[in-house]
């Protein structure tokens, strides 16, 4: 499951080197970013954020308020903190604000990196689960009376989740901007998900009050009935389609499962294929070779092979989402490339 | 310098080859002239950016394909058709590679090569 960092800074040409300079990570985390505190907490709503990297100077709420906020809000979501003017008694004042790293500028960016991925790791410490039914798998952790953070994601929508467990107790469930109940209503909707198991709860108030039973067979109901959850119906609702629109393109999932059938049909087992998600995080790389492209006359990019001598290689589909193909090095590169192609 | 290229220019279907320093320079360029000047004027300092940790990616586009290839020193842009093998092209880069690591003790671009 790719983790999103969320690196907050109001000085444009650090955010934007720190983006860049953390492409190499790719395949372990993606990188999002705001200007300030404010613009983060609309990213924390919105997302599924695994960790915080911020600066503490900022206009409009500063890094000491917002590690504030994401300790009272998103207490499982670990925050870094990155300052230009470091003082010892700044230092344990995050320290002590809940912050799990504090790293003075300039830095090392490599120094950075490490420092994040000791932290994701500890998001898995207790194992990753692929394709796993999630009422099941949650009435197991009720059963073994778990205290544990899981982070979900759903195969269909790729949307993320996380709900925490006390003692087999169902405390609070967090997805985009959802919490509680609803959020719990959302998550065991999904059919098929992929599981982070961290082996620790943070300090929380219980938000679900209710056995775990009632909350599934609730969840059960809705998808049936097609109810959206409450909080998600004060979403606005979706543009009307006017009659002569084209016909919807087809959703992720569906996508995505063509073309794995395409490419199994055409080339059996031979394709290679480890894993097809999509991932917006090649948007700034595809922005690049796009423009590339239209400088040579080559014309639209169609699909981009894109090995970076890691233990899968990639193959990137530029659409309205990009769809990404992580594939084994040694697949036949050629004749992927044509049956995406045709 | 062209030297250093004619094995890949010289191949059929490949329509022209620019090589760009690490710092988005432009090293070497072989396309037609009128091309060449857009490719002068651009500014590639982002391009390169965006290719930071990539070995190399084959891109495959309406009319053509464009195959890029880190060196020691920079990348290696090859524009072909659809019909070039890319077998061929990356053996031909392979060849090429040890050429273009940066030499020691030279300045200015012809640091990088080596002959």
């Amino acid at each position: 499951m790719l983790k999103n960092v969320l690196i907050v800074d109001d000085d444009q040409e650090m955010l934007l080197s720190l983006k860049n300079g953390l492409k190499k990570y790719g395949d372990s985390f993606s990188v999002m970013t705001a200007k300030d505190g404010l613009e983060a907490l609309e990213q924390l709503k919105k997302n599924i954020v695994s960790l915080v990297v911020t600066d503490l100077k900022m206009p409009r709420m500063d890094g000491f308020a917002l590690l504030e906020h994401i300790m009272e809000h998103y207490p499982d979501i670990p925050v870094i903190i990155i300052t230009g003017y470091s003082t010892p008694n700044m230092e344990q004042l995050a320290l002590d604000g809940g912050a799990v790293g504090y790293i003075a500028k300039p830095f090392m960016l490599e120094n950075l990196a490490r420092s994040i991925m000791a932290s994701l790791r500890r998001e898995s410490e207790g194992g990753t689960l692929h394709s796993v039914s999630s009422g099941i798998f949650l009435q197991l952790m009720e059963m073994e009376q778990k205290t544990c953070t899981i982070r979900l994601e759903d195969k269909d929508s790729g949307q993320k989740g996380v709900l925490f467990f006390l003692d087999g107790e169902l405390l609070d469930a967090r997805v985009n901007n959802l919490q509680g109940r609803p959020a719990a209503y959302k998550i065991f909707a999904w059919d098929k998900v992929t599981i982070t198991i961290q082996n620790v709860c943070p300090k929380m108030d219980n938000k679900i009050q209710s056995d775990l039973q009632p909350v599934i067979l609730e969840a059960s109901r809705l998808k049936d009935e097609g109810t959206p959850v409450e909080g998600e119906a004060d979403q606005p609702a979706p543009e009307p389609v006017p009659a002569d629109t084209p016909p919807a393109k087809p959703g992720p999932s569906s996508y995505m499962s063509t073309i794995k059938r395409k490419l199994e049909a055409e080339m059996g087992r031979r394709h290679g294929l480890v894993d097809i998600y999509q991932d917006n995080s090649w948007n700034g790389l595809l922005e690049q070779i796009t423009s590339v492209g239209a400088l040579f006359g080559a014309g639209q990019l169609k699909v981009g092979y894109i090995d970076r001598g890691e233990t899968s290689d990639f193959i990137v589909l530029p659409d309205e989402q990009t769809t990404v193909l992580s594939v084994n090095p040694k697949c036949p590169k050629e004749k992927i490339l044509q049956v995406l192609i045709k | 310098m062209k030297e250093l290229f004619k094995d890949i220019l010289n191949m059929e279907g490949v329509k022209g080859v620019l090589f760009l320093s690490l710092q988005g320079d432009v090293v070497f360029k072989k396309f037609s002239s009128q091309l060449e000047k857009k490719l002068e004027s651009r500014d590639w300092i982002h391009f390169v950016g965006s290719l930071n940790g990539i070995r190399e990616t084959d891109l495959v586009y309406d009319n053509a394909r464009i195959y890029i290839r880190k060196t020691g020193s920079g990348y290696l842009l090859i524009l072909m058709d659809f019909f070039v093998s890319a077998a061929m092209v990356r053996l031909s880069c392979d060849i090429l590679l040890p050429a273009l690591k940066p030499m020691k003790g030279s300045k200015g671009f012809k640091r990088l090569f080596k002959k």
